[in-house]
């Protein structure tokens, strides 16, 4: 029996975010000791009630601390396309009756990773201007961090521009810093996240799990599904998810190593991981970007995940 | 009737192949060669086109082109086209001279001759191309397509976002993708799937006249070079993009919206193409996605074979 893994989850809550959270919670093998939120596909005040209100649906208990206000170096672009105007649109959830934590992400980051024994790892599923941040003002946490799982980035086109993921598009500075900072980072970008789709019999499966929790998931996926719909999808990419998944079982992903830089200067191309595929430049290898899936055992995670909320 | 056709390239391996399939091809009306600095510098690419058109037995005009990019520094590929730009190739010395025309001279005159009938197929740096249209924007109008063999939708070659000839005049390839004129994208995606294997180029070994010769050398020598790189068969990027001005068939393209980004810090020379259709812009090109290799080997089989057997 191996001990819980300490974690921190930075998130911007957002349907896939919330699923990803409840996944998370889910599992005994994680010990999650802070949930801090970001401006991203909702503003920064819209992402902290959401990540609340989704804890305390659940009934969970985590001290929830809110983060940057904005980028490091840009305005903050958002996605209501996708997440609508509450950030989470769909399910009807009540008023959250957890509180706010009172100190900052940054502080309780730093704090969180300085008081463990073990290194901590970082799910992120957000732009990544908190760790960032948090790189920036105390370096040393970095030598604490036994790895950043994110989703971001893409090597195969963008989502929001031609060449750059949503995520890394909105602070792509952050992301460089991150990026760059020698933590092993797993990069579950759109390679692999457009392949790990659910499609609408799965979510009638999590419909029926007998929990109010899977009916709000269900509800959430429902809203989803619409959007993804205009753009040609079958199913609905499980983004965020992907990086809990891997955190859970990274056996159910097929990662490369390779070197990857973040575009910060690009006309067109601003917010892009440029992945050295073909190893033409010989710099080491900074990242395991998570290039397959195996779908169906992902989604059956995610409904045993569900099932854990009665 | 015969298609009215010039050719700017940087000879060059690869080139060489492709100047070989359709220069002496009873369909095309191959009206000029302009040489512009890429593979080697163009004096060596000059002399190449020259020395490789007369080894044919082509006396089509070879108008000089550009020395430099627009703007960036020259970049050449030594490393994989050798000190004269036709690796150990060693071809007589052409005695004929060059047009008196230079290369952005040579194709508006074309351009007017042969309005809305001539087409490009573009090898090398746009360089060129571009030059002629800030000189001549009214060319626009008059050209009726270019075929470019370059870039990538996928990783570059030359850095991990930019494929060698976008990358070499990246300015020079933002003033061709936003011109208008129409434009097939023939770049990694699609060349990488343009492999030549062992037992094809035996064959073409086996055709009893020079050009073949001189062509199975190439692919020989390219072949140890790709395989190196992981790839089981001589990679013969220009003569795809010839093939494809020669049978459009041999690719399927999808009509997308490209971009060349000119400033990014590592991403220069990247065909930026919209995949998932996120800006609503008007697609400009139609990017070779995936190819018919067989027929793709029979034309460039048929063309070396043409020159007797």
């Amino acid at each position: 029996m191996h001990d819980k893994r300490p974690i921190i989850i930075d998130c911007d809550p957002g349907h896939d975010d919330a699923i990803a959270l409840l996944m998370a919670f889910a599992c005994d093998r994680l010990d999650i000791r802070l949930v801090t939120t970001v401006g991203g596909n909702q503003t920064p005040d819209k992402t902290i009630n959401n990540a609340l209100k989704v804890l305390s649906y659940a009934n969970i208990e985590v001290e929830v601390a809110a983060g940057a206000s904005k980028p490091l170096m840009r305005d903050l672009i958002t996605a209501p396309e996708v997440h609508g105007e509450s950030g989470l649109e769909g399910p009807a959830l009540p008023p959250p009756t957890l509180k706010r934590s009172t100190r900052n992400a940054i502080t309780a980051m730093a704090d969180v990773i300085g008081k463990s024994k073990e290194k901590v790892t970082i799910i992120s599923t957000g732009p990544l201007t908190n760790t960032a941040t948090l790189l920036l003002t105390h370096p040393d946490t970095a030598y604490k961090i036994e790895r950043i799982s994110l989703m971001g980035g893409s090597c195969i086109g963008g989502n929001w521009t031609p060449a750059a993921e949503f995520n890394i598009l909105v602070d792509p500075e952050a992301a460089g810093i991150v990026f760059d900072s020698g933590i092993p980072i797993t990069m579950c970008g759109l390679d692999v996240t457009h392949k790990a789709q659910i499609y609408k019999d799965e979510i009638e499966k999590v419909r029926n799990i007998d929990n109010k929790v899977a009916k709000m998931v269900a509800e959430l996926l429902d809203y989803f599904e619409l959007f993804h719909k205009k753009f040609g999808f079958e199913g609905s990419p499980m983004h965020d998810p992907c990086a809990v998944a891997y955190i859970i079982n990274p056996d159910l992903f097929t990662t490369e190593a390779y070197h990857v830089d973040i575009e910060t200067q690009g006309e067109f191309t601003t917010g892009a991981t440029v992945a050295d595929m073909r190893h033409v430049l010989g710099k080491e290898k900074n990242v395991d970007v998570a290039l397959d899936i195996d779908r169906e055992a992902f989604i059956r995670l995610l409904i045993e995940c569900m099932m854990y909320y009665g | 009737m015969k298609k009215p056709i010039i050719i700017d390239c940087d000879p060059g391996l690869d080139d060489a192949i492709a100047i070989f399939m359709i220069i002496n091809n009873p369909n095309f009306n191959i009206r000029a060669v302009t040489p512009v600095a890429g593979n080697q510098t163009v004096d060596k690419t000059s002399k190449n086109a020259l020395d490789l058109t007369d080894y044919a037995g082509s006396d089509v005009p070879v108008a000089i082109g550009a020395a430099r990019p627009l703007f960036k520094k020259l970049v050449t590929a030594e490393h994989v086209h050798g000190k004269t730009g036709l690796g150990d190739i060693s071809l007589p010395h052409s005695h004929r001279a060059f047009s008196g025309l230079n290369a952005f001279e040579m194709i508006y005159q074309e351009a007017e001759r042969h309005e809305n009938e001539l087409e490009i197929i573009a090898l090398g740096p746009l360089t060129n191309i571009a030059i002629t249209l800030l000189k001549y924007p009214d060319i626009k109008e008059k050209i009726k397509r270019i075929t470019i063999m370059g870039g990538s939708c996928g990783c570059g070659n030359d850095t991990p976002a930019a494929e060698f000839n976008i990358y070499a005049d990246s300015d020079a390839a933002k003033i061709v993708f936003d011109s208008g004129i129409p434009l097939t994208m023939v770049g990694l995606d699609a060349t990488h799937k343009a492999m030549v294997y062992e037992e094809e180029i035996n064959e073409i070994s086996g055709y009893n006249n020079k050009v073949a010769q001189v062509a199975a050398r190439i692919l020989t020598n390219s072949l140890s070079f790709c395989r190196k790189h992981g790839f089981e068969g001589s990679v013969m990027h220009d003569p795809l993009a010839m093939a494809c001005v020669m049978d459009p068939s041999v690719i399927s393209t999808k009509k997308l919206r490209v971009d060349i980004e000119t400033k990014g810090a590592f991403t220069n020379g990247k065909t930026v193409a919209d995949i998932f259709n996120v800006t609503g812009k008007k697609a400009n090109a139609d990017v070779a996605m995936d190819i018919n290799r067989e027929r793709f080997i029979k034309i460039l089989k048929k063309a070396m074979m043409d020159y007797g057997v």
